[in-house]
Parts: structure tokens; C-alpha cells; sequence
């Protein structure tokens, strides 16, 4: 699971990375297209680590998707493809995984040093730093799965599940990184010297780190899919993302990775540039701590749903961009349950359940209940605060006023308010959006496991029905049975409101359109950046 | 003691009287200026105390976003739809009483110090002096940035702050007019007619003769509070949404100038200047007319 900055971040697990084994190793792509060029790109802030395991937002998920492969990756058409790993076999009771590795790839040499072949051992130590109890990442949980990982030969390794699982393949894309990388090689974490200059086997090499945080990113000769085409990557952090798009009409950058919603229109009619869709499996909502008092009563929840009006905020701040949703996951995922339709927008409807669930006008018009006042605090992080997101608290504020409910706007500094909504638990609604890939598995977010510091399931929502779907939904092998499960989950999480679900927001890129070939990975971005080129006459 | 106090006083307007009839074109239209923009901020705040507001400030109209100047919305509407007029005035709140405490402090500081200094030579001077030049030394942003991060973001203690940092140089002002004082011969008479200490430094010298130079002080002291009030909000650690404060506003509505929506930050931008404008060119102004050597 990672944690992500979009709306307010949070990431729900990972998939795949790129394609096409190349010929031969170590050469050009022979495609036809011209290597050269550079690709300056905007980003929201600068990543605190660089490796594929510590990291835990957008902005180092993108970085790490060009520095680092898995054994198997995922194309263009969502279908699983070698990577690292050459061909694999899976053994009839599903769970034993052998994947025959590529042989001949070399990570990226350190200063004044050749470049190490990658072997099994690297695979197995990946495995073991990241399931180390000393690393902290949000990997872990994802790979409990996980009985043993063994060493047949050098380019021979072999994975045995604890059970057969759906769609295990999909997770062996997970990032491999080298035996030689970090200066600790029990466990990982931030202080390590690799987090900040990694090396990895992937088309692009870390060159430097500027002190504005200004990452240089350089083509990778020896690639085993071929020479990347443009030769280097800028990643420029904007620390205000209100200029990025100016710095982009202005020719400071060639792309920006998502473009504030305000200023589609202008790029739409600027005919040097390209927008590209990609939807992201996410979503955006306000997530209650249910370990309040105020809170723990569903109709409570299922008001405040009824007093936000979702489609004038979306119409409103994002243009129509986007859908509104009625449940626990992404509109676009085979999980969701389209029979659901969200609470409709209904003031009236919410005083009604709160005078049910016991609250009464009080003097100063809050509703209150035994003399304790419905007032809340309501944490965002300052670091992430764009216009949208100000926006969006703000209406929601204004929503729940006209309910009598008090909702105090707390803006908090990053770090502060993770310690705050992860560790210490002390809020009482945030808002926030969450990443997923195609699993579709919510069982970090609400399986009453997952109550406790740094743990997903911040709100501390514990169901014993919901318990037991989300583990049915696991255990179960047969497709089509798990998406009835994962139906009745999203009608009965719908129903019972730990969130306020607010909507998906369709995600545009914004590019120059000297850029060519341009695939987008629905949100490691990434993933395809290998076979991205810029015509000759254009490299300046 | 009764006919001196007179005394001095008919000596006193004679003079200020004479001063005002010198006074230049320039010097009175900057303080007649400055005496309308503090008028339109009383007014204003008034207003906004009671609630006669145009529209409310908190009502939120979602299908027109920073909507242009029109019928309705005089001067428009802001990033949620909330009219900016209404914002604008109730926008004073921010500043003014918190802009007064900063005042009243820096004035009773700094007379207090002025007063110590320039009464009592020696060490008591030396002392003052060294406070004042510690005070000085500090960058009057990051002790504001420190109380912030020692206790919390409240307006009321950034501008304690304020009013602390600015007393110094009235204290300096009132030390060097006290010990210019001290040597003439109403006040020399004063000691001869055996008046305490205290009303010869409070009535004779503090009020009869540093009250311009105070209120001078006190209008370019309110303009300064308005001014890192709004800096501070601009910044966000000031007054935070959805209280209206200039500052927050222009940081708003800057977000959207460049989509050719410039009013959401030009008015409270413009609101600012003017109001600044007015107080220092009211203190300008009383300082030319009152305060200038070269009048009788």
C-alpha cells in the first residue's frame, strides 16, 4: 500500500511496468526511431526517497518506474509480459511460481565501477529486505502471501505461496532491487544511502540530484529492452502548482504529469500541445474517525453524505470531470457495483437522521446532543493544499453548516498531519483519495486487522460482516464468485458510510507535441517512457 | 498651577494653530486623504461588526465562480462564490483590533523607554538604548515566524510582537523631544513650582508636547500592522479560511489571475494599497505640518 499526493494521497498497492523483449541486449532499439533529446517534466514536490521500497508517493513511484523493472511487467493492453524474468511456470495446485530469469542484464554501475550482472540472489534479497520487520514500507502487507522464496540456480528462482491466490502473477511485478544497493543489507530505510541514489536495472540511470531537488535522469546504453530513445529525464519539482502549466506554456518543461483541472481549457486551445487521458483506478473522499463518539453512528455519517452535494462541487471545481460514486472502489474496476446509486444530495433528509440518531438544535444553531456539540475537525495537509482541494473543504464545510454541524478547517504541515491521521488518530475527518491497481482489494482499508498506527485503516472501521467478505473475497479463486462477494462489499459499505465517497476525477497529462509515441501507465506514468521518442529536427 | 497648565496649553494650540495655516497644499491633501481612508475603515468596521453587509460573506454561490463585477456582486465574486464586497469589508476585522493592540503597545513601550531614556541620563539611557538596538537587531518576520511556532498562529500574539519591535523607535523619538525639552524654561519653571516628577513627564512634556508625535507614530504604526496582518495571511499563518482577510484573499484570487480572472485579487490588492497608503501618508503628512523644524 502506498501513500500518495493527488487530491491527498494514499496509494492501495502496485502493479506492472513496460514490454517487448528487445533482440539483443545492450544496443539500440533498431526501430527505426530516433534516439536523443531531453524530456524536462513538472512534478508536485520533491520525492523524499528514490527506491522502490520506502517509497510511498506518487512523485518517487513515477522515479522508480524508470530506474527499477520487476520479474514481469504489464503492457499497454493490461496483459502480463516478461521483464526481468524470461518465461515462468507455475505448478498445478498454483502455488508454486518458478521464473526463469533474463540472463546478461547488468544494473547500473556505480561511479568507477563495472556493472554487476543481476541474478537470483538480487530477487531473493528484494524479497527479504521487504519483508524484514525493520523495513517499513507499504509493500508488506502485499506479499504475505508469500511462504518462501528459494534460489535454484543463478538464473533460477522459485516462490511458494502460503495458498493459491487470483491473479498472483500480476504481483511478481514488484521492483527488484540490487544485493550491492544498500549500505544495510538486512533492512531498508530512509537514512540507507541507496534511498537517494539508487541504481537499478531499468532504462534510465539516476545521475544527480541538484539542491533544489532537481533530478537528472540519463538513458541507459546497456538497457535489455534497448537503448531508451530520449536521452534524459528532468524531473523539476514545483513547490507552486500554479506555475506549472505557465512553465510549460513558456516552454520551461515539455509535460506535466497531471494538469490542474482549471487549466485544462487553456491548453486545450493551445495547439502546441497534446492532453492525454489516462483514468486512474482512485477516488476521492472524506474519511471519518470512527473512534469518535460523534461519529461512530452511521446515520450520523450517512447525513453528512446527504448534505454535501457532490455533483455541484464536481461541476463546479473540476469542470464535470469526472464521477461520482456510490462505494469503496473505482468506478472503473470489475469490483464496482453499479446497482448502488450514491446518497442523493438532501438536506433535509440529513437534519431528519440527525434528529433521529439524538442530536437537537442548539442555541447557537449546532446540533448537540447530551450538551456535547456536533463540531469537528477537519485536517488537510498545508503541503498539498491546491486550489481544488481548498475548494473542496471549504464547500464541505459550508455544506455541513447548513446542517448545523460545525466543521473546523484545520490546514496541517505534511509530516504533521500523517502523524496526525495515521499514528495518532487524532482528527475527525479528512479528506483524501486512494490509488488502486486492478485487485480491487480493500482489505487494508477496512478489515478491522487493520486498526492500528501506520495501518490503512485509519478511521478504525471494524465490521465483522465486512471481516468476513473482504477474507471470503481473498480465499476465493473463482472470479466470478469474488466479484459477487465484492458487490455485496460495496453495498454494505455504501450503506454503512466509514466514508463520504466523492468521486473519480479523470486524470489528463499535458505534453509538448514534439513528444511522440506517448503511453501512459494509469498511474506509474512510466512505465512505457522507454519507447517515447522526439523526432530528430526537434532536439533542439 | 491651574493658570499654567493653561498657559502652556493656549501656548501650545497658538502654535499648532500657526502650523496648520503654514501648512502645504501637498502636506493637507495627504492628510486629508489619510483622514478619509481611516474614516472609511471605522465605518467599514462598523459595518461589518453589526452585519449590514451587502451579501453574506459566507454564502457560497457554486455556479459562479470568480464571477466579474456586476449586478449583485459589486465588486464580483471570489474562488467559492462568495461576494467580495461583503468579504472586503468584513476583511477589516482581521486587522483592526489586533492592529490596535499593536499600536497601543508599541505607544505605551515606547513612551515608557523614550520617557526613561531621555529623563534619566546615564545608565538608565545606556540600558534603554542597548534594549532597543537588541530589539532592532531582530528580523521582525522571524521573531514573528518564532511566536508562531512557539505558541500558535493567533493574530493577537504576532501583532504583541509587532507593537514590541516598533516601540524602539518611538522610544528613541520621545528620548531625544524630552531631553530637548528638559532644558527649557516652562519646564525648568515646572520644577521651580515644585510639581511632582510625574506630572511634569505625563501632562507637561508627554501630553502637551509628544502627543503629535505619537499619533504620527500611531497612524504609521497602524499601516505597518495592516501590512504584516496581511503579509501573514497572504502567506497563510495569518487569518485562515473561511475568515475573510485581505491577505488570504489576494493569495486566493492570485491563483486565477493569469486565466484572466484579475479581480479576486486586484481588489483586496488595491484595498490594501490604499489603506496603507493612507495611514503613512496621514503620518507624513501630521509629521511635515507638526513636527517640521523649520515652522514657527
Amino acid at each position: 500500500m502506498k501513500t500518495l499526493p493527488r487530491i491527498v494521497p494514499l496509494i492501495l498497492t502496485l502493479t506492472v511496468l513496460t514490454t517487448i523483449p528487445a533482440a539483443s541486449p545492450a544496443a539500440s532499439k533498431n526501430d527505426g526511431r530516433p534516439d536523443g533529446g531531453t524530456l524536462a517534466y513538472g512534478e508536485y514536490g520533491r520525492p523524499a526517497t528514490l527506491d522502490p521500497i520506502t517509497s510511498n508517493e506518487m512523485i518517487s513511484l513515477r522515479i522508480t518506474e524508470l530506474v527499477f523493472n520487476g520479474l514481469v511487467g504489464i503492457d499497454e493492453k493490461q496483459a502480463i509480459v516478461p521483464e526481468l524474468a524470461e518465461r515462468w511456470e507455475v505448478s498445478q495446485d498454483g502455488r508454486t511460481y518458478t521464473f526463469f530469469l533474463r540472463k546478461g542484464v547488468r544494473w547500473h554501475p556505480r561511479d568507477g565501477e563495472a556493472p554487476r550482472l543481476f541474478t537470483a540472489d538480487d530477487v531473493l534479497f528484494t524479497h527479504n529486505i521487504m519483508m524484514h520487520p525493520k523495513t517499513i514500507t507499504p509493500l508488506k502487507v502485499r506479499y504475505e502471501f508469500i511462504e518462501k522464496v528459494e534460489k535454484l540456480d543463478d538464473s533460477t528462482v522459485r516462490f511458494t505461496l502460503k495458498r493459491p491466490i487470483l491473479n498472483a502473477l500480476a504481483k511478481f511485478s514488484f521492483k527488484v532491487i540490487p544485493a550491492h544497493g544498500p549500505a544495510n543489507p538486512q533492512y531498508l530505510t530512509r537514512e540507507d544511502p541507496f534511498v537517494r541514489n539508487p541504481i537499478g536495472t531499468g532504462p534510465y540511470i539516476v545521475k544527480s540530484i541538484s539542491a533544489d531537488r532537481e533530478i537528472v535522469l540519463m538513458a541507459n546504453e546497456d538497457y535489455f529492452k534497448g537503448r531508451p530513445h530520449i536521452n534524459k529525464f528532468l524531473s523539476k519539482p514545483f513547490a507552486d502548482q500554479n506555475i506549472m502549466t505557465q512553465a510549460m506554456m513558456f516552454n520551461a518543461i515539455d509535460m506535466l504529469v497531471l494538469v490542474n483541472p482549471r487549466d485544462l481549457p487553456e491548453l486545450q486551445g493551445d495547439r502546441r500541445f497534446v492532453l492525454q487521458p489516462y483514468n486512474a483506478l482512485s477516488y476521492a473522499f472524506f474519511g471519518y474517525n470512527l473512534r469518535s463518539p460523534l461519529l461512530a453512528d452511521k446515520r450520523v455519517r450517512r447525513a453528512f453524505t446527504h448534505a454535501v452535494n457532490r455533483k455541484e462541487m464536481l461541476d463546479a471545481f473540476f469542470n464535470g470531470q469526472g464521477t461520482i460514486i456510490s462505494g469503496p472502489f473505482a468506478p472503473g474496476s470489475w469490483a464496482y457495483n453499479l446497482d448502488v446509486q450514491p446518497l442523493p444530495y438532501d438536506p433535509a433528509k440529513a437534519v431528519a437522521l440527525l434528529n433521529e440518531a439524538g442530536f437537537t438544535p442548539g442555541p447557537d444553531g449546532v446540533m448537540q446532543k447530551g450538551g456535547k456539540p456536533l463540531a469537528l475537525s477537519l485536517k488537510v495537509p498545508i503541503e498539498k493544499e491546491s486550489e481544488a482541494v481548498k475548494r473542496v473543504v471549504l464547500a464541505f464545510q459550508n455544506y455541513l453548516k447548513a446542517i448545523g454541524v460545525s466543521v473546523k478547517v484545520e490546514f496541517k504541515e505534511w509530516q504533521a498531519w500523517k502523524d496526525a491521521v495515521f499514528a495518532e488518530h487524532d482528527f475527525d475527518v479528512i479528506l483524501a483519495s486512494w490509488v488502486f491497481d486492478d485487485s480491487a482489494d480493500i482489505s487494508s482499508l477496512f478489515h478491522s486487522a487493520e486498526i492500528g498506527p501506520w495501518k490503512n485503516n485509519f478511521g478504525g472501521y471494524s465490521n465483522p460482516e465486512v471481516d468476513g467478505l473482504i477474507v471470503e473475497s481473498k480465499l476465493t479463486l473463482d472470479h466470478e464468485k469474488r466479484r459477487t462477494i465484492n458487490r455485496k462489499l460495496h453495498a454494505l459499505l455504501a450503506e454503512e458510510a466509514p466514508y463520504t465517497f466523492l468521486w473519480t476525477l479523470t486524470n489528463y497529462s499535458g505534453y509538448h507535441k514534439k513528444l511522440r509515441r506517448v503511453a501512459i501507465h494509469p498511474y506509474k506514468f512510466f512505465s512505457f517512457a522507454d519507447e517515447w521518442f522526439i523526432p530528430a529536427a526537434e532536439q533542439k | 498651577m491651574r493658570r499654567y497648565r493653561q498657559a502652556a496649553g493656549e501656548v501650545g494650540e497658538r502654535r499648532e494653530r500657526s502650523r496648520w495655516r503654514a501648512a502645504t497644499t501637498a502636506d493637507l491633501a495627504a492628510v486629508g486623504y489619510g483622514l478619509l481612508v481611516v474614516a472609511l475603515v471605522v465605518i467599514s468596521y462598523t459595518l461589518g461588526a453589526v452585519g449590514w453587509l451587502p451579501d453574506d460573506p459566507a454564502r457560497m454561490d457554486m455556479a459562479r465562480l470568480n464571477a466579474p463585477p456586476g449586478p449583485g456582486h459589486a465588486l464580483g465574486t471570489d474562488f467559492l462564490g462568495r461576494d467580495m464586497l461583503s468579504r472586503l469589508i468584513v476583511g477589516i476585522q482581521a486587522y483592526f483590533l489586533p492592529g490596535l493592540l499593536a499600536v497601543a503597545t508599541s505607544l505605551a513601550l515606547g513612551a515608557t523607554l523614550g520617557v526613561v531614556a531621555g529623563y534619566r541620563d546615564g545608565r538608565a539611557e545606556a540600558l534603554v538604548t542597548y534594549l532597543s538596538n537588541l530589539v532592532d537587531s531582530f528580523p521582525r518576520l522571524v521573531l514573528i515566524l518564532l511566536v508562531i511556532a512557539a505558541f500558535r498562529a493567533d493574530i493577537y500574539y504576532v501583532m504583541l510582537v509587532v507593537g514590541i519591535t516598533g516601540a524602539p523607535a518611538i522610544a528613541s523619538l520621545i528620548a531625544g523631544k524630552i531631553q530637548f525639552l528638559r532644558t527649557k524654561s516652562f519646564i525648568e519653571a515646572a520644577h521651580v513650582l515644585g510639581l511632582s516628577t510625574r506630572v511634569i513627564v505625563v501632562k507637561h512634556i508627554l501630553w502637551y508636547n509628544c502627543a503629535p508625535l505619537l499619533i504620527i507614530q500611531a497612524t504609521l504604526g497602524m499601516g505597518e500592522a495592516i501590512l504584516v496582518e496581511t503579509s501573514l495571511s497572504y502567506l497563510g499563518f495569518g487569518v485562515q479560511e473561511p475568515t475573510p482577510s485581505w491577505g488570504n484573499m489576494v493569495q486566493a484570487g492570485a491563483n486565477y489571475f493569469f486565466h484572466g480572472k484579475f479581480w479576486p485579487s486586484t481588489a483586496p490588492a488595491l484595498a490594501i494599497l490604499g489603506t496603507i497608503l493612507g495611514f503613512h501618508l496621514l503620518g507624513d503628512g501630521l509629521n511635515n505640518i507638526l513636527e517640521s523644524k523649520s515652522a514657527p
